[in-house]
């Protein structure tokens, strides 16, 4: 019992799974790096797969790459193979072979051949419907070249396969098509009993044949009444399907024109409206075994259990020859290469995890306030767990998902509900498409990504040739062929796309993620990519970005000295400078410095942020390490980044946005920044002249106004000034009073106190002079005060923006 | 006796194998440099790790590692900064050869190119670096023998015009990689404990010799 997942639901997963043909070993591609494995090869090959959906075609769900270069595939299996049934009516007949042909006709257009029709690739479920299945084998092989064994069903083959001619036209499945429907008309098993080699001799003879190829097929097999017995209108339309020549053949689309169908094509205008109405099936196939895949569904196990993969004594897999040049001999039973078996697993795991859910929580209502509400408390328990336990909740995984799935169906305009989901999690299902929710990604861009070119040579090419094979590639997508084509058509694309930029080292690492969210939809990847650069990188990859990283790295500095300013005085004692470690950092947004599944926890709540968030990311992986550090020299301190150690990425996001929020805009302003909005009046100073950070007048006056327990202003006049009026509150520190190389807060005197004491607190300076303000700053770092900035302008901003709140003190 | 001691330890004091601490110890920085992609993390990683990664990350900014070696009675500790190859990057890099009293300039034998590009390096740290600079140049990759373009011969007799150590060398099978560093450590003058090369009397002579020779072979071309 299941409602959520409907009561009659017949879907079920199927496992196959086969060998890719594996390398002689020591072999090297022309740029000197090792032969991408075929399993990989075919594993990034086959992500397309996942793509295809269509009414009369399994779909694919995952392929597996494991031990000794196997593959697993997982695909829909509804129904029961055509092989199963017997004694089928004409009319069923004409009416599979119709969506047999619907399917065809979709994945020729797709660019695919089937190679490997059989009734045993062919699925009837309960309705009498088809899906087609084990379609992509051929395609996800690279035409059978990945793998050591034949595909396709040799009865069933036409014969130019055999003879090497055009083996991959489309017309190959007309001609398996033809067989396999004579077989079921025939209600025979054709030349049954027959050995391979005799088979294929029956499959060559027919090139000889005087009669039709299905009479002739009718007389063998001793069922000549059988076949006189059928209407002409089929018999002719199974001769279009059995000619030898390929010429003469037409393919699934033309057959599909054949007078036999007329009837169909007619009632498929009627069915279609009323499939409106009947498309009930709440949740996609690739949903349901994500989830079935959390409730400890695991393919490979069912496979073990019903014997498809069996583990061997590993001295069975010790090759008996191997000779010099590293070709392996009997490593292998190449019977073993391909199992024509499948094994069909039920959803039964997830349907008992999620019984208790009732099927109207596949329809989330988010009208309003109250509804919102209630989807919460649903996942309210789960939402307090940790991130990595939530993402394994198999429920709390559903809730989310459909909620998402909704949401998106209304983007754009639920951008801000995304944005309020986020900030809570993004299951990993959906990541690709929030994150570009979140970049803002609209509009169409298929076709703005299709008008790039990407393809014309350029100068960068030798750079991004030599930077793809080195960028994650511990990660089976990247480290494919299709992973490689696409990140440089993507690197291609946003060189050619802004003319004003150039193309850095780092940019691959930046795409990355981007492509591995979006393997097969380049276009949304280029999308978020041209998204993200300008709003967290803008400028960075301008062909001279000198003054742009310099500016980005001082504002570093300024904002570890005003979260931490004893880390502050540390770093600068031992010349530790961010130049030295921090560029990767930023220019790539921490993707070239942690691996893939870090980046998208660490990205999910950076795309929630502005530009200013990296800057305390980078502060919260440097207090991670601050114990180390604190007590380390420069060597020590560089080699820890070098060589960067296990960072807690859960914990770093949380320190970050704690610091996030704790910081004001203007702290951590840039003049290079894309967001100009807040930057009125804002006068500069010199790059790398202030140690402390700048607060504005705006930031300032908020601060006053709302969180005023949590400011300490520091006033630097001199006492007649601060009494004839100040801010209230505000603390007296004549400039001239202080003793700059003290590094203890109370050489101030006692009024300093609030100062040594801080703990939440921002301190603002106030004072007349720019350089005081920084000289007075710099000395309140080095007495390791926390939170201070000097305000923008000084005194003299405050008298012509607010001069109401300077009163006398007394 | 030459031991590389495989450790990555920075401060202490040298220790011999037999752990007894004698000898001197010299610090030298030393630099990296060459086209993106010819190999000069994978040196660096072999040298310092033993590692080799054939997937080997590009490297953006700098990175820096130490390894320390032994020679005789006197412990070479290379403070080593291993630099981004892209030519983009190239405002960088004086922020890293500024002050190196060595450098590994690396080219790939399977690509003329960089050949090129490593005797820009050479001319720039001439030029521009600290006078008295041990350089090497590393012929990287020589294990993809098949795929040479850059003759052996044509390296050596750029080197030796420019008063340059010459090898060729394989990150992949760790041929020549201990050996240049090596040859490096011997050639670096070690008359201090800090190593802050240039003012001892025998390291100048040996560099001015080869100062010379450079001026020279400037001049005739």
């Amino acid at each position: 019992m299941c409602p959520a997942l409907l009561e009659d639901d017949e879907r079920c997963l199927g496992g196959t799974t086969f060998f890719a043909r594996s390398h002689p070993v020591e072999l090297c591609g022309s740029n000197g790096l090792p032969l991408t494995p075929n399993s990989i090869t075919i594993y990034g090959r086959s992500q397309f797969l996942k793509t295809i959906e269509h009414s009369n075609l399994s779909t694919y769900l995952d392929i597996i790459r494991s031990k000794h270069e196997r593959i697993v595939v997982v695909a829909e299996y509804s129904g029961e193979p055509l092989s199963n049934r017997n004694n089928l009516s004409l009319e069923t007949v004409k009416k599979i072979l119709y969506q047999c042909l619907l399917g065809l006709c979709h994945i020729n257009k797709l660019g695919l051949v089937h190679r490997h029709l059989s009734p045993d690739n062919i699925l009837i479920t309960k309705d009498e419907n088809v899906k087609l299945y084990n379609y992509g084998l051929y395609y996800m092989t690279d035409s059978g070249r990945n793998v050591s064994f034949p595909i396709g069903y040799p009865k069933y083959l036409a014969p130019e396969v055999f003879l090497g001619n055009n083996p991959n036209g489309v017309k190959v499945d007309s001609w398996s098509l033809g067989m396999i429907i004579a077989e079921c008309l025939l209600k025979q098993n054709i030349w049954s009993g027959v050995k391979l080699a005799q088979c294929l001799r029956k499959v060559l003879s027919l090139i000889n044949s005087e009669t039709t190829i299905f009479e002739r097929i009718a007389r063998e097999n001793n069922c000549l009444k059988t076949y006189e017995a059928l209407p002409e209108v089929v018999k002719d339309f199974i001769d279009s399907c059995l000619q030898i020549y390929p010429s003469k053949r037409k393919t699934p689309e033309e057959l599909l024109q054949h007078t036999l169908f007329e009837e169909f094509l007619k009632k498929d205008l009627v069915s279609k409206e009323q499939k409106i109405y009947n498309s009930v099936t709440a949740r996609k196939m690739d949903e349901l075994y994500y989830l079935w895949q959390l409730a400890g569904g695991d393919i490979t196990m069912e496979l073990k259990k019903q014997g498809l993969i069996r583990s061997r004594p590993p001295i069975l897999s010790v090759p008996n020859l191997v000779v010099l040049l590293g070709q392996i001999f009997g490593r292998r039973d190449m019977a073993g290469l391909l199992d024509l078996r499948v094994v069909k697993v039920p959803l039964d795991t997830l349907r008992q995890r999620l019984c208790h859910i009732p099927f109207t929580a596949n329809y989330p209502r988010l009208m309003n306030g109250t509804h919102i509400q209630a989807q919460d408390n649903l996942t309210r328990a789960a939402s307090q767990l940790p991130l990595i336990i939530r993402e394994r909740d198999t429920e709390y995984q559903f809730y989310r998902i459909v909620l998402y799935e909704r949401l998106l169906q209304g983007y754009p305009i639920t951008r801000d509900a995304i944005i309020r989901e986020a900030h809570k999690d993004i299951p990993p299902l959906v990541r690709g498409r929030v994150w570009a929710a979140l970049l803002n990604v609209s509009g169409d861009i298929e076709r703005r990504y299709q008008m790039i070119d990407k393809e014309t040579p350029t100068h960068t090419d030798r750079q991004i040739e030599v930077d793809i094979p080195r960028c994650h590639q511990y990660s089976e997508l990247l480290s494919s062929g299709a992973g490689h084509q696409r990140l440089q058509r993507l690197l291609k694309a946003w060189v050619r796309d802004n003319p004003n930029y150039v193309y850095w080292q780092g940019l691959d690492s930046l795409t990355a993620p981007f492509l591995f969210l979006n393997f097969d939809n380049e276009a949304r990847a280029f999308a978020c990519i041209s998204a993200f650069i300008p709003k967290y990188l803008h400028k960075f990859f301008l062909k001279d970005n000198s003054a742009v990283i310099q500016e980005y790295l001082g504002k570093f500095s300024q904002t570890i000295a005003f979260h931490d300013p004893q880390l502050a005085n540390h770093l600068k004692s031992i010349n530790f400078v961010p130049e030295l470690f921090a560029i990767p950092w930023f220019l790539t947004m921490f993707s070239h410095v942690f691996p893939l599944h870090k980046i998208l926890h660490l990205w999910d709540k950076l795309l929630l942020g502005d530009s200013s968030f990296p800057l305390l990311v980078g502060l919260a992986i440097l207090r991670q390490l601050r114990d180390s550090l604190l007590t380390s020299g420069f060597n020590e301190c560089i080699l820890l980044f070098s060589d960067l150690p296990e960072i807690d990425i859960e914990l770093c996001v949380k320190d970050s946005m704690a610091m996030y929020y704790k910081t004001p805009a203007s702290i951590t302003y840039r003049s290079h920044q894309l967001d100009q909005s807040k930057a009125t009046n804002w006068i500069d100073p010199e790059p790398g002249t202030e140690k402390m950070p700048r607060i504005s007048i705006k930031d300032f006056m908020n601060l006053l106004q709302n969180s005023k327990q949590n400011v300490i202003v520091v006033d630097l006049r001199n006492n007649i000034q601060f009494e004839r009026g100040a801010v209230l509150g505000s603390i007296n520190i004549p400039f001239t009073s202080v003793q700059l190389s003290h590094t203890d807060i109370m050489s101030l005197g006692p009024h300093a106190e609030p100062l040594a004491n801080n703990r939440d607190s921002i301190v603002v300076i106030i004072g007349q002079h720019d350089q005081n303000n920084a000289l007075f700053t710099e000395f309140l770092i080095s007495c390791r005060v926390l939170r201070v900035c000097s305000l923008e302008g000084g005194i003299y901003a405050l008298r012509s923006t607010a001069p109401h709140i300077l009163v006398p003190p007394r | 006796m030459v031991v590389i001691m495989v450790t990555m330890a920075s401060r202490s004091t040298a220790q011999r194998p037999n752990g007894s601490t004698q000898g001197k110890i010299c610090q030298f920085k030393l630099v990296l440099l060459g086209e993106s992609a010819v190999g000069k993390s994978s040196l660096v990683l072999r040298f310092v790790k033993g590692q080799f990664h054939e997937y080997q990350e590009s490297t953006i900014g700098a990175a820096f590692l130490t390894q320390t070696v032994c020679l005789d009675d006197t412990t070479v500790k290379f403070e080593i900064w291993d630099t981004a190859g892209q030519e983009r990057y190239h405002s960088l890099a004086p922020m890293y050869y500024r002050g190196a009293q060595a450098a590994i300039v690396v080219y790939d034998i399977t690509n003329q190119d960089t050949f090129v590009r490593a005797t820009t390096w050479v001319k720039e740290l001439q030029r521009q670096a600290s006078p008295n600079i041990v350089i090497a140049l590393a012929g990287n990759k020589s294990d993809l023998g098949n795929k040479r373009v850059v003759e052996f011969d044509e390296a050596q007799t750029y080197a030796d015009e420019n008063g340059l150590l010459f090898m060729e060398t394989s990150a992949k099978t760790a041929m020549n990689v201990n050996d240049i560093f090596l040859a490096i450590a011997k050639k670096l003058p070690k008359n201090e404990q800090t190593g802050s090369a240039g003012t001892s009397g025998q390291g100048r002579r040996l560099v001015e010799v080869e100062g010379q020779k450079t001026t020279t072979s400037n001049c005739c071309k």
